[in-house]
């Protein structure tokens, strides 16, 4: 357990100290301010406007941060050598790899407190909406980015860091298109189609089962219940991801 | 401590490389006893399989046959030193000291003093709260040979741990290996530095395409040659 933690604490000091994440975020706060301009040109939509972009804006930018930050973890370790350094102290490949995802889950933690916190004031204090259903939806982000953060550490286990960040992108697009994947297994006539299509739900995070940006804009009703479920299927799906990539990554030599 | 600090009994490690997975042999049935209380030169050409041995021993490759065994109980008790050592350059070395020093959970004071008393032992007190960026290649050489004795260990291997060094970081390099041998620690040592060696070992093996073709004490080979550079390159190239 103390190892997980070194190793957490570790990588929230390497991710947080990075420019490169300084750079992100200050581009995602513009981002959102261009909501402002965006909501005046809209007629009497002002608050919603900027909701809805400045949504997409942390969706986005979040997700960058994800996937490019989680696939260098692990293969920098490898091709600066510092795995030698911790594998020749009494430090498991699971502590490596939990420690390496609960570090960047801190740093995405903050990242998303920052821009999401960032978005509420602008939109009370232009708009006049204080609605606390942002910082829900910011919430449901993280919790998505999560099982991305998850997905990108299992695919540097087995490639480059480039081949995972694109595998991390395409899995949370497919996952918001769960819900069709989902429909081709009940339309499909044919057994084998079917069967591959349901594989495939499986496999891919479903983000789609909750709307949450539909719910923050009041085109939807959520549930407090649906999201709990959502939430923890969402975790349920980083520990087997994790426990995945723990069982490549043990097959590593050095 | 078992018998022996370490022993390597028939090891070998074949590897596959490039598209078509082509195997390569790179140790091919070493054997090497390291007593306890020894400092144990390890040495041999470029590719001789040294470091390869090393890193089965510490479980960072594993043997294709053969066996390791460590006379400690498990990685806590063992420090490396990796040839050409690179660390989180975004840390300061007092950051890095401490941070390995949680891999061993010590506790927050034995691992300020542990970190304060290593930092001194290897003269990087004034650079301690600077980023490992800043650091020259010997000063780095120094943090990495700090980090592998964080845990104060029993067995010590230090993959080439004079590399870099300039006259003063050699001394006192040799000086942290002589201490750790009075105190009754073991060392490991990797070199091509053969004065190093003849100065400080008390054992030495020689590897040549990957098996050890000699081993024995420092005062054997002396006794069949002048120098210990004489009687390396005749075991090397006959």
């Amino acid at each position: 357990m103390n190892q997980v933690v070194a190793i957490a604490v570790n990588t929230f000091k390497e991710t947080i100290r990075d420019r490169v994440l300084a750079v992100i975020v200050v581009f995602a706060l513009l981002m959102i301010v261009g909501g402002i301009w965006l909501g005046s040109i809209s007629l009497g939509q002002q608050g919603r406007m900027m909701q809805d972009f400045g949504l997409v804006a942390v969706t986005a930018f979040g997700l960058i941060v994800a996937v490019f930050v989680a696939a260098g973890l692990v293969h920098k370790e490898v091709e600066k050598r510092t795995v030698f350094v911790l594998f020749s102290k009494p430090v498991s490949r699971a502590a490596f790899i939990t420690g390496k995802f609960i570090g960047l889950c801190g740093t995405m933690g903050l990242v998303l407190a920052g821009m999401g916190g960032f978005l509420f004031l602008l939109v009370w204090l232009v708009a006049g909406d204080l609605s606390g259903m942002i910082l829900v939806a910011v919430l449901m982000i993280y919790v998505q980015l999560l099982a991305i953060i998850a997905v990108t550490i299992f695919f540097s286990t087995l490639g480059s860091a480039i081949l995972a960040s694109v595998l991390g992108i395409c899995v949370f697009v497919a996952g918001q298109l769960s819900h069709n994947v989902l429909s081709l297994t009940r339309l499909g006539h044919n057994a084998v189609t079917g069967g591959l299509s349901w594989i495939v739900y499986v496999i891919i995070p479903n983000f789609s089962a909750v709307d949450v940006k539909a719910g923050v804009v009041g085109e939807s009703t959520l549930a407090w219940s649906q999201i709990g479920l959502w939430t923890a299927y969402l975790l349920a799906y980083v520990v087997v991801v994790l426990a995945l990539a723990t069982l490549v990554f043990r097959r590593k030599e050095f | 401590m078992s018998e022996a600090a370490v022993r390597v009994s028939g090891l070998h490690k074949t590897v596959h490389v490039g598209f078509r997975r082509r195997p390569v042999e790179i140790l091919k049935g070493v054997d090497l006893t390291v007593g306890p209380n020894d400092v144990y030169g390890l040495l041999g050409p470029n590719g001789a399989g040294k470091t390869t041995t090393v890193k089965v021993a510490l479980g960072l490759m594993r043997p294709t046959s053969g066996s390791v065994e460590l006379g400690v109980n498990g990685l806590s008790h063992v420090g490396y030193l990796p040839e050409n050592p690179y660390f989180y350059d975004y840390l300061s070395g007092r950051e890095f000291l401490g941070f390995c020093a949680r891999l061993f959970s010590m506790d927050t004071a034995a691992r300020r003093r542990r970190v304060d008393e290593l930092l001194r032992d290897v003269s990087l007190e004034k650079a301690a709260d600077a980023h490992l960026r800043k650091y020259s290649k010997g000063m780095l050489q120094r943090i990495g040979i700090a980090q592998a004795l964080i845990n104060d260990p029993q067995l010590v291997l230090l993959d080439e741990p004079m590399t870099g060094l300039d006259p003063v970081g050699r001394v006192e390099v040799k000086r942290i290996i002589e201490k750790l041998h009075e105190r009754g620690k073991t060392v490991l040592f990797n070199s091509h530095i053969l004065s190093d060696v003849h100065e400080l070992c008390t054992r030495i093996a020689i590897m040549r395409d990957g098996i050890v073709v000699w081993e024995g004490a420092v005062a054997e080979a002396m006794q069949e040659a002048a120098t210990l550079e004489d009687f390396f390159m005749r075991v090397v190239t006959t």
